[in-house]
C-alpha cells in the first residue's frame, strides 16, 4: 500500500491540488481568489501530464545529448495550455475589474444583495 | 518540493488578505516550475517561471490596485463547509483511481511506449533540423496548434479591450 502510493506521489499531489482548486472556486467569496483557485486547478492538471511523461533516468528531450529521453509531446501540450491559461486569467481579471467598477464590491454575497436591491 | 508546493497552495486557499494569497500563489508557481525541471521538462519550467510566476502575478497585482483588498483583523478566511465537502468528495473519487495509474517514472507507461513518442524522438532531428524535440514538435509537427494558441491570445487581448471599454492599449 505504502509502496503503491510512494511510486505515485506526483499523482496524489495532483489530486490534492485539484481539491484545493475546487475548494477555492466554491468556498472563497472573493472573486480574485476564485480566479487564483482556477489557476491552482490548472497547474494540478499540468502536473499530471508532466509526471506521465517522466521516465526514471531519462534525459530531457534535447537530441544533442545521449538518450533515452522523456516524451516531448506532453511538454508541448502543457506549454500551449500555460499560455492559454494566462489568456483566460487575463480576461477573467478584466471582468473582475469591470464588476468592481459597476458594483463596488468583489465579495459574491455582497454582490448578490446589491443585485437584489436593484 | 512537492510538500512545499502543497503548503503554498493551502496558504493561498486560507489566507484572508488577497495580497497575501497572491504572494503565496507566486511562491507556488515558482515551486511548480522547479518541479518541472526535476521531471526533465526544462522548457515547461522556463515558461512556468516567466508566465506563471511572472505575468500572472503582475496581472493579479494590477487587478487589486484597481479594486480593493478586503480589510479586517483576521488572518485566515472562515472555512466554507460546502466547498470542503465537494472538494473532499472529488479528491476521494480521484484517489480511488490511484492504484490503476502506472507508477511515475516507469518505462512501461502508455506515454513512454507510444508510437507517437518514438516517431518524434527518432525523426525530429532529420525532418526539422531542430535539436530540441519540444521545439520541433511545438513549431513544426503541431504548428497549427501553436497558431491556434496565438489566436487565443489575440482573442483574449481583444476581449480585455472590450470588457474594459478601451479603444487602444494604454
Amino acid at each position: 500500500m505504502i509502496d503503491l502510493v510512494a511510486a505515485r506521489v506526483h499523482y496524489l499531489v495532483t489530486f490534492l491540488l485539484l481539491g484545493i482548486g475546487t475548494y477555492m472556486m466554491i468556498g472563497n467569496r472573493n472573486l480574485v481568489k476564485k480566479v487564483i483557485g482556477m489557476n491552482v486547478f490548472q497547474t494540478g492538471i499540468f502536473l499530471f501530464f508532466i509526471s506521465a511523461a517522466y521516465i526514471e533516468g531519462a534525459g530531457s528531450p534535447v537530441l544533442s545529448s545521449p538518450g533515452p529521453y522523456v516524451s516531448p509531446l506532453p511538454h508541448v501540450l502543457i506549454l500551449t495550455a500555460i499560455v492559454v491559461g494566462v489568456s483566460l486569467t487575463a480576461v477573467a481579471l478584466g471582468l473582475v475589474v469591470r464588476i468592481y467598477d459597476e458594483y463596488g464590491t468583489l465579495e459574491t454575497d455582497v454582490l448578490r444583495e446589491v443585485r437584489a436591491d436593484e | 518540493m512537492l510538500a512545499l508546493v502543497l503548503a503554498c497552495a493551502l496558504a493561498t486557499a486560507v489566507l484572508r488578505d488577497v495580497l497575501g494569497s497572491i504572494i503565496a500563489f507566486a511562491a507556488y508557481s515558482l515551486g511548480v516550475s522547479i518541479i518541472w525541471v526535476f521531471l526533465r521538462a526544462p522548457d515547461v519550467g522556463l515558461t512556468e517561471a516567466a508566465v506563471g510566476a511572472g505575468v500572472t502575478t503582475v496581472l493579479f497585482l494590477l487587478t487589486i490596485t484597481k479594486t480593493v483588498r478586503p480589510a479586517g483583523e483576521k488572518i485566515l478566511e472562515p472555512i466554507d463547509w460546502t466547498g470542503v465537502v465537494v472538494s473532499v468528495l472529488l479528491v476521494g473519487v480521484l484517489v480511488s483511481t490511484l492504484g490503476a495509474l502506472p507508477a511515475v517514472g516507469s518505462a512501461e507507461t502508455p506515454v513512454a511506449t507510444s508510437e507517437v513518442t518514438d516517431y518524434y524522438l527518432d525523426n525530429a532531428y532529420e525532418e526539422t533540423e531542430v535539436k530540441n524535440a519540444v521545439t520541433a514538435v511545438l513549431a513544426s509537427y503541431r504548428g497549427f496548434d501553436t497558431l491556434g494558441e496565438a489566436v487565443v491570445v489575440f482573442a483574449a487581448g481583444i476581449g480585455l479591450l472590450v470588457v474594459l471599454q478601451k479603444e487602444e492599449f494604454a
